[in-house]
């Protein structure tokens, strides 16, 4: 392959997750409204469209035709910047993330992640680090009491997850012995999957992603009922949808983080022994690496109409005294096991 | 003030919530596979039922009279100062008539209380919710929409004479 | 004195006062419908039963002399079982349908039911049916089913008006009013019975059913009718004037008012065909509507175009005394006016010595005493005519007047004027001809003090709000409609006129003269007066309150 055929292909993978991204995004929005109803015993929205699945395009029109508010008192630059700033670092994370193995196109070997970076993880752990500072720009430069308790809180929690997460990725990689993502997912062969062999860590993972993602219960940033917005009271219009944007892609990220970490990723148990053609099989991984996303971001919805939103001092609490040392110990079990039979 | 002791201290179980929250997941799954309860309006309308207040409307007679005296009573208690009756002098038996009567939708609270204080049973809460207007003025209800035909309004009569 | 107990507490009283004019002066309320204190006792209703020590059986208190030691209880159990006896048995025949009636909210019956009655009856025969709506005369109505049988309005015909055109008819729950064969109920003054009867029975043909008297405001004011100045309350709904009723003033009127006053002095005020709205200058032989500050510039500019000689000024036995005031200052120190006087409107033999005068306006003595009249060898009103006449009156400038309706020639003159500046409220004869037009404010439409035949001063308020006045902001009395009204509601739309009162548009002319009227309100106008009009010094419109002062003038000719 020569350069100018890697660039078409990754322009090409680019486009094509980047679409997949945002019809995702837009369906997690409509999904997210559908299921929250049904579980509150309500229709939710089915007009637009066969059962309504021609409303997400609604609201984006809706959207864009809104107007663009700033305050007075706001910092107009920074006011503008942050939304962009969420939206470039959520879609950039997802470059990372493999969606399933090599396959041979054309003749061409093609590996499905736009980028095969070596140090995969420890990229999307400082690109979500840097997604907070869209938040606490926004916060910040609204010139809204609100908006401002909403960014500090932002940061607050951001960086006390950070810790239990950062700590909970630690025994994956112990066990892949390297921080690419394909490669975390080739070392969980067969029924290694991390979730089974460090459930600490997966439930540490998970709950930090609820965390990192602002989900409920762990949504303080825009706590409505105390912020009215938090965060992005002060938007509205594109700049507000672009928040959104960012919040679900997060989530998605969160999602595909959580399978290729925990869930084995694209692999099938044992696919390979029942022979199926090459292209069959790399289908199906695919296939099963978005159920495996999808059961996950069902999981995020789900537990949002369920559970109640934690108090902040709750919060803290749980970060540091109960996430902390649990993903710690997390790494000493998976430390023992390596020892013990010898991985 | 002393502290409040908690009726029950929680076991290490309990502080633990996991147990609770799966039971609050387990929940919110079944029910989401229940009836639900949302009706398609405006495709699908509710009927209320005969306790139900809607927008008050005046009661008129089969030979076309509307019942109120016009006198004024609805219109001093009314909380919001919604109504406004004129009266004058007819030749039938009940001497006054309401010349005008207006009631203003939008200072409406649907309370009742005219229908309560009515002495000739002339005003009653209807069924009808569905209010609409684009400007102050549609919201000024006159004798033209408020009259509606005793028999359409036998249910709310009915529930009066037996609950009032 | 001699001293009766009533109710456990001691009071003197004067011999031959009754037991229930005793309680009533010392705020001891003892129910009564027949008896009024203006009227002769009939002791027919039975409801002011009260029980006295000593006496067999309860008496009547409207009828029973007070005497000395006597202790009267009208709280005891036997006085409460008999009241609710008279109120039961007058209920029989009584129709229970107040939302009808339209006394409803001021009736005797009504009341008493609340306070005395027990609330059920025993009765379930058909009630007595009678007529409904007789015209006893020109202005009352009569619904036979409501009437108590009291005789107030036979005793008031007869004793106070005058004439006996009433009587009853028929006995026992046939009982009814009719006038005499042959006669009408049409004397001047019949309408007090509809104020005196305590039921519905009598109503007004002019209000009835017109509003319920809980959704207008009152205004404490004075008839404009004639000389007599009877003290009135006006009953206001959407800034129009529903009716007038008298208001008690034993220096005045009493408890009365006549027919015409009541009926015909307040139309004007709101009759939207004739009411003046905003000031007018005659351009290409039209009336046009301008802003006041052209009309003022125009008037001054016309004005000044004048000798002083030339000019006359005619003032009004209409206006109050402040718009006299300001008006003989505002001519005699711009135009150094002698051509000053007003017009008397006096018809001769149309009074009465009941309450009608023969002055037909309100406020003579006022203009008198304010100065209206002809300066040293100035001309007066018939002078004035002769001028105009003889082309040597060439400018006239009416306050509040229809000069032009006094004699059929005059209408001729006034049209061979140079100039003629008319104040108005309502078009007239004068003011087809004017050329230009000032409009102004109603005797309801202002602050101000008119005094009467017998040397009254009294005040009158503002009860219409008109473009300079507003309810809330200038403390006018306001019903529960005007608390709450919003500028959305329709009933808060009322009309109001562009006017002002006299005063306040000579202060705008003479702002554009060397010698400004400084005034800011009424009251200042008055202060003015009290300070140079020796009959009204030491008065303020505190001092003259609701009833009115008595003035001391030499000027008072007993009867006008
Ligand atoms: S329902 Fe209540 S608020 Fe509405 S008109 Fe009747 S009394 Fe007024
Ligand atoms: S209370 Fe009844 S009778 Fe009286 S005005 Fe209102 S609707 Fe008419
Ligand atoms: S009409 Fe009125 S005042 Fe006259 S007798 Fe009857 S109740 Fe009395
Ligand atoms: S007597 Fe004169 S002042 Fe009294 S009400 Fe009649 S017109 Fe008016
Ligand atoms: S008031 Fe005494 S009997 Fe009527």
């Amino acid at each position: 392959m020569n350069i100018w055929e890697i660039i078409i292909i990754t322009v090409i993978k680019i486009g094509a997750i980047l679409t997949i991204m945002l019809l995702t995004v837009s369906y997690l929005v409509y999904f997210e409204r559908r299921i929250s109803a049904w579980i509150q015993s309500r229709l939710g929205p089915n007009r637009v469209g066969w059962e309504g699945i021609l409303q997400p395009f609604a609201d984006v029109f809706k959207l864009l035709l809104k107007e663009d508010i700033s305050p007075v008192a706001a910092n107009k630059f920074i006011h503008g910047l942050a939304p962009f700033i969420a939206v470039f670092v959520a879609f950039s994370t997802y470059a990372v993330i493999p969606i399933g193995p090599d396959v041979t196109i054309f003749g061409y070997s093609i590996q499905l992640v736009v980028a095969d970076v070596n140090i995969g993880v420890l990229y999307v752990l400082a690109l979500t680090s840097l997604g907070v500072y869209g938040l606490t720009f926004a916060g910040w430069s609204s010139g809204s009491k609100y908006s401002l308790l909403g960014g500090i809180r932002s940061s607050a929690q951001m960086i006390s997850y950070e810790v239990s997460m950062g700590f909970s990725v630690g025994g994956v990689l112990l066990m892949a012995g390297s921080l690419s993502p394909i490669a975390i997912v080739e070392a969980q062969y067969g029924w290694m999957w991390n979730a089974i062999v460090q459930p600490i860590g997966f439930i540490t993972f998970t709950v930090a992603a609820f965390a990192e993602t602002n989900r409920l219960p762990f949504d303080l940033p825009e706590a409505e009922p105390e912020l009215v917005g938090g965060y992005h009271t002060e938007y509205s219009s594109m700049k507000f949808a672009g928040f959104f944007l960012a919040e679900y892609a997060n989530m998605i990220i969160a999602a595909g983080m959580i399978v290729t970490l925990y869930l084995g990723g694209w692999q099938v148990p044992y696919i390979d022994k029942l022979g199926l053609g090459e292209i069959v099989t790399a289908l199906m991984q695919v296939g099963s690496f978005f159920v495996k996303m999808g059961a996950i971001l069902f999981f995020f919805i789900w537990v949002r109409w369920s559970i109640p939103r934690f108090r902040y001092d709750q919060l803290m609490n749980l970060g540091w005294k109960v996430m902390f040392p649990l993903s710690l110990i997390n790494i000493v079990w998976v430390a023992a096991l390596i020892m013990i039979f010898n991985l | 003030m002393g502290v409040k002791k908690r009726q029950k201290d929680l076991t290490t179980l309990d502080k633990l919530y996991l147990p609770e929250i799966f039971k609050g997941l387990a929940l919110t799954f079944k029910s989401m596979f229940k009836p639900k309860v949302t009706m398609e309006y405006p495709e699908v309308k509710f009927e209320p039922p005969a306790s139900y207040r809607g927008r008050p409307v005046l009661v008129q007679e089969e030979n076309g009279v509307e019942r109120c005296v016009a006198c004024g009573l609805c219109s001093r208690v009314c909380p919001a100062l919604a109504i406004e009756v004129r009266a004058n002098e007819t030749e039938l038996e009940k001497e006054r008539y309401p010349e005008t009567f207006e009631i203003n939708m939008i200072r409406c609270i649907f309370c009742g209380f005219c229908e309560e204080v009515c002495p000739e049973e002339a005003i009653v809460m209807s069924k009808d919710y569905e209010l609409v207007f684009t400007n102050r003025e549609d919201a000024v209800y006159g004798k033209d929409k408020l009259l509606v035909p005793v028999h359409k309004l036998k249910d709310r009569l009915e529930f009066l004479r037996n609950f009032k | 004195m001699p001293k009766i107990t009533i109710d456990g507490k001691q009071f003197d009283f004067n011999h031959g006062q009754t037991i229930i004019e005793t309680a009533k002066e010392n705020g001891i309320e003892i129910p009564h419908f027949c008896w009024h204190p203006k009227l002769s006792i009939s002791g027919n209703c039975r409801i002011c039963l009260v029980e006295v020590e000593k006496m067999p059986k309860l008496v009547i208190a409207c009828s029973t002399l007070a005497a000395d030691g006597m202790v009267v209880n009208t709280q005891s159990d036997k006085t409460i079982a008999a009241r609710n006896a008279v109120m039961e048995f007058i209920l029989i025949n009584h129709p229970l349908d107040c939302p009808i009636c339209d006394e409803a909210g001021e009736c005797k019956l009504q009341d008493y039911a609340f306070k005395h009655g027990t609330g059920e009856s025993r009765f379930v025969e058909e009630k007595q049916h009678k007529d409904k709506r007789v015209e006893l005369g020109p202005r009352i109505m009569f619904d036979a089913e409501r009437c108590i049988s009291c005789s107030r309005c036979i005793r008031f015909s007869d004793e106070i008006a005058g004439r006996n055109q009433l009587t009853f008819i028929r006995r026992g729950d046939r009982v009814t009013i009719t006038t005499f064969p042959g006669e009408e109920f049409d004397n001047p003054y019949t309408m007090n019975t509809i104020d005196i009867c305590p039921v519905g029975a009598l109503t007004s043909k002019d209000f009835r059913f017109k509003s319920r008297v809980w959704e207008m405001s009152s205004t404490n004011s004075v008839c404009t009718g004639c000389a007599r100045g009877c003290n009135t309350e006006i009953w206001v709904r959407d800034n129009k004037i529903q009716r007038l009723t008298p208001r008690i003033n034993e220096t005045v009127n009493g408890h009365w008012m006549c027919d015409d006053g009541r009926l015909n002095t307040f139309k004007h005020v709101n009759n939207e065909e004739t009411r003046i709205d905003g000031p007018h200058i005659r351009v290409d032989g039209q009336l046009t509507k301008v802003t006041w500050n052209e009309a003022v510039k125009e008037a001054v500019k016309r004005l000044k175009s004048f000798n002083n000689t030339e000019i006359a000024f005619i003032g009004s036995a209409f206006a109050t005394v402040e718009d006299n005031y300001a008006f003989q200052k505002f001519s005699k120190a711009n135009f150094n006016a002698t051509n000053l006087d007003f017009a008397r409107h006096v018809v001769p033999g149309s009074g009465d010595d009941i309450l009608i005068c023969e002055d037909k306006t309100p406020n003579s003595l006022g203009a008198v005493l304010t100065g209206i009249q002809p300066v040293a060898d100035g001309m007066n009103l018939a002078e004035i005519i002769n001028g105009i006449k003889s082309k040597k009156i060439k400018a006239l400038y009416i306050m509040e007047d229809d000069i032009a309706q006094l004699d059929s020639e005059y209408e001729t003159l006034l049209a061979k004027l140079d100039l003629l500046i008319v104040h108005a409220s309502n078009k007239n004869k004068t003011t087809t001809l004017a050329d230009i037009l000032l409009p102004v404010s109603t005797y309801a439409e202002k602050h101000g003090t008119i005094v009467n035949v017998d040397g009254m001063i009294q005040r009158m308020r503002p009860a219409v709000a008109t473009e300079e006045l507003e309810r809330s902001l200038d403390q006018m009395p306001m019903s529960r409609w005007d608390k709450f009204g919003t500028k959305f509601d329709r009933w808060a739309r009322g009309k109001k006129y562009d006017a002002k009162p006299s005063w306040k548009i000579l202060g705008l002319l003479s702002q554009e003269l060397p010698n400004k009227l400084k005034y800011k309100m009424a009251e200042d106008v008055f202060e003015d007066v009290s300070q140079h009009v020796k009959e009204f010094s030491g008065l303020d419109y505190d001092l003259i309150g609701e009833m009115g002062v008595k003035i001391k003038s030499d000027k008072i000719t007993a009867k006008v």
